[in-house]
């Protein structure tokens, strides 16, 4: 309640900038379920109050970030410290950027500290990016988890270079197994059926990774690997008797995390007024859950007037030895994205379909932003899951909803 | 919104640098193509930068700001341009890069997103858009190449007590990409700087939007105009950018016209 009050106080006021290089936002985010879903409420409601601080320092950059965030609906975790992310459930308090960029040479950079990386050329699914962790906390909310790692980057003439290595990993955050933000329990096991997750720590070591990107023309070119620790888990399930006391059975849940190596290639090429944008990526894995993948994705994107269309295809030429809905970031594949995005005189809007053609789900999303001033905006939208259960996003229909946001930035 | 933003904004710097037509007040026969030339020829810099504010007004009074950093090194088609937005608080950051491409009259273009992580080559856009919903239009961004029109003095008129040489350009090009058929164009007799362009559209009889640059400095030897304000007159709507800070021939750092710098967040 002391939250709420905060974040309607920093909504009040009336400042509109704290201090040079501060930045952030105030949001509240109310959700309204279409179904019941046993023990859980109708409705949920997320704070967050989220602050920048970007600081020059003569050559070099520092740039922090703190997030405050409540939320009526799932959990939290207690005020604990987690500063990669890798308990459970999502912090109240987290550090979404803590980093220094220092140059080098004028086009070399060293940059260290907790960032995000984003990786890869195709949008709406790009098999450089996906394996990135995320935290799925909202299954409909794409939200990249920053990481701890040491980049370095720089250009010469047409060819760039980034190495990364990442100490730590940052694991993957699911939502609450077996509720209805999480579609792992839907249909496989007895009604009532409860999990017990297991807060197992993620391995130390993360990965290491090499990008090597040249502009040629019209052509955008790139070819990357990496190695380490996948941040997406790999779950095990097991029945302990101990916990069998009531009258449903609980399943206890471990995860552990496989290493896998990966290549790939990514290209990007404008044609007239198309930008026409591919990869294609073998990952390899000894796990023999995970097993290898050999991802390709191809998608177009024009523009019309105040609009963008957007169309990807995404698919995996091998088949995963375990249901791919266990394995998150391919779990939908193969799939087809279309995304319109419109800016308006008064806003913005944009209509989102996400169709996996191989279990016939997908997941139709619309969102209406509107300025009310340069710092103020609402925003209201649906999030529409449908088709099969057995696919990651049919087995979301429990959780179809409505959504209205108030955010006031500065 | 983003997209837009940064082309205007590219070209807005344009329609303050290269509309400035100058010429020699004695000329003897002032012909339109030797004004046009003349100033072109004036008004080169190797380098500018500046920091723009642009505020939208719509025909219900509403106003919406951005605010920006550009900085361009060349002139004209052979011209890098990065463009940093730095207002309102959800598109700071955003970055737009543009660097010529020889042989070619598009560029090569690339945006920055923040919230992306990464940067997207972009196609050029279409002429008729309108960017984050101001009254210019990707056409109206574009650098104005004389050579690409027939142009014609049509007279003369005193604006705001400066007399002005009045000269149309037509698009050369039978089957013009271009949304105009006809621009009229306004210069300042004194300086030969463009004071107010009336832009018609195709099928049109009456200009649907207007152009008035005003506030003209001197900066470090070239006239610039600080504020411009374009009227849509069907819409009833305008959109003002005011450029501050502005200097020309400044060295640039090699390094700022390059995808790395692009994406360096809290960067130039």
């Amino acid at each position: 309640m002391r939250t709420l009050l905060l974040l309607l106080l920093l909504l009040c006021l009336p400042c509109a900038a704290l201090a040079e290089g501060f930045s952030g936002y105030a949001e509240l985010k109310g959700f309204a379920y279409g179904e019941r879903f046993p023990g859980e409420p109708y409705g949920a409601g997320w704070g967050t109050l989220y602050s920048k601080w970007e600081q020059r320092l003569a050559e070099s950059q520092f740039t922090a970030s703190l997030r405050a965030e409540w939320l009526t609906w799932p959990q939290t975790s207690p005020l604990v410290f987690d500063p990669a992310d890798r308990k459970l459930r999502r912090p109240p308090l987290s550090v979404p950027e803590l980093w220094l960029r220092v140059p080098l040479a004028p086009s070399h950079d060293l940059e260290f500290g907790r960032f995000q990386l984003g990786w890869g050329k195709t949008d709406g699914y790009s098999p450089a990016d996906a394996f990135l962790p995320r935290d799925v906390t909202d299954p409909f909310a794409d939200e990249k988890l920053p990481l701890w790692a040491v980049r370095l980057s720089g250009q010469e003439e047409n060819l760039r270079y980034q190495a990364v290595l990442v100490p730590v990993t940052t694991p993957w955050r699911l939502p609450p197994l077996g509720t209805r933000n999480a579609p792992i329990a839907s249909g496989a096991l007895p009604k009532g059926t409860r999990f017990q997750e297991e807060d197992d720590a993620p391995p130390l070591p993360g990965f290491a990774a090499l990008r090597l990107l040249a502009t040629h023309g019209d052509w955008d070119l790139g070819v990357w690997a990496r190695s380490g620790v996948r941040p997406a888990p790999i779950l095990e399930f097991s029945l302990d008797p101990a916990l069998q006391n009531g009258p449903v059975p609980v399943i206890s849940v471990g995860r552990r995390y496989p290493r896998e190596h990966g290549v790939g290639v990514e290209v990007s090429r404008v044609a007239g007024p198309y930008v026409v944008r591919g990869e294609a990526a073998a990952l390899f894995s000894a796990d023999p859950e995970l097993g290898d993948a050999l991802i390709g994705t191809l998608s177009v994107e024009r523009g019309f007037g105040d609009g963008t269309l957007l169309v990807t295809l995404a698919g995996n030429a091998i088949d995963p030895p375990v249901d791919p809905t266990l394995l998150f970031d391919r779990g939908l594949l193969p799939a087809l994205i279309v995304a319109w995005n419109q800016t308006e005189e008064w806003g913005a809007w944009k209509l989102v379909w996400d169709c996996g053609l191989k279990r016939g789900d997908g997941l139709l999303k619309g969102e209406v932003g509107y300025n009310l001033t340069d710092t103020w905006k609402v925003t209201v939208g649906g999030d529409l899951p449908y088709g099969s259960e057995r696919g990651p996003l049919g087995a979301l229909h429990g959780a179809r909803r409505l959504m209205a946001a108030l955010r006031r930035s500065w | 919104m983003t997209r837009k933003g940064f082309k205007s904004l590219l070209l807005l710097l344009a329609a303050a640098l290269l509309l400035p037509l100058c010429t020699a007040p004695a000329l003897a026969a002032p012909d339109a193509r030797a004004l046009l030339k003349e100033s072109e020829s004036r008004h080169r810099t190797k380098t500018q930068q500046y920091s723009g504010d642009l505020t939208v007004v719509n025909k219900e009074g509403k106003v919406r700001k951005k605010g920006w950093n550009s900085y361009r090194q060349g002139y004209a088609g052979d011209s890098k341009n990065l463009i940093r937005f730095t207002d309102p608080p959800e598109v700071k950051g955003v970055g737009f890069l543009s660097l010529p491409r020889p042989g070619s009259d598009n560029p090569d273009q690339w945006l920055y997103l923040p919230s992306m992580k990464r940067e997207r080559r972009i196609a050029p856009q279409d002429r008729d858009a309108s960017f984050v919903g101001t009254d210019f239009n990707y056409e109206d961004m574009e650098e104005f190449d004389h050579e690409k029109y027939k142009v014609a003095l049509q007279g003369e008129e005193t604006l705001d007590g400066q007399p002005c040489w009045v000269i149309s350009a037509i698009p050369l090009e039978k089957g013009s990409k271009s949304i105009y058929q006809k621009l009229i164009l306004y210069l300042r007799k004194d300086i030969l700087y463009l004071v107010r362009e009336d832009l018609i559209r195709k099928g049109d009889k009456e200009p649907a939007k207007r152009l008035v640059l005003s506030d003209i400095k001197n900066v470090e030897g070239h006239y610039v105009a600080a504020r411009m304000e374009m009227t849509d007159l069907k819409k009833g709507s305008h959109t003002t950018v005011t450029l501050k800070q502005i200097s020309f021939n400044r060295p640039q750092p090699a390094s700022r016209f390059t995808l790395q710098n692009l994406t360096r967040e809290g960067g130039d």
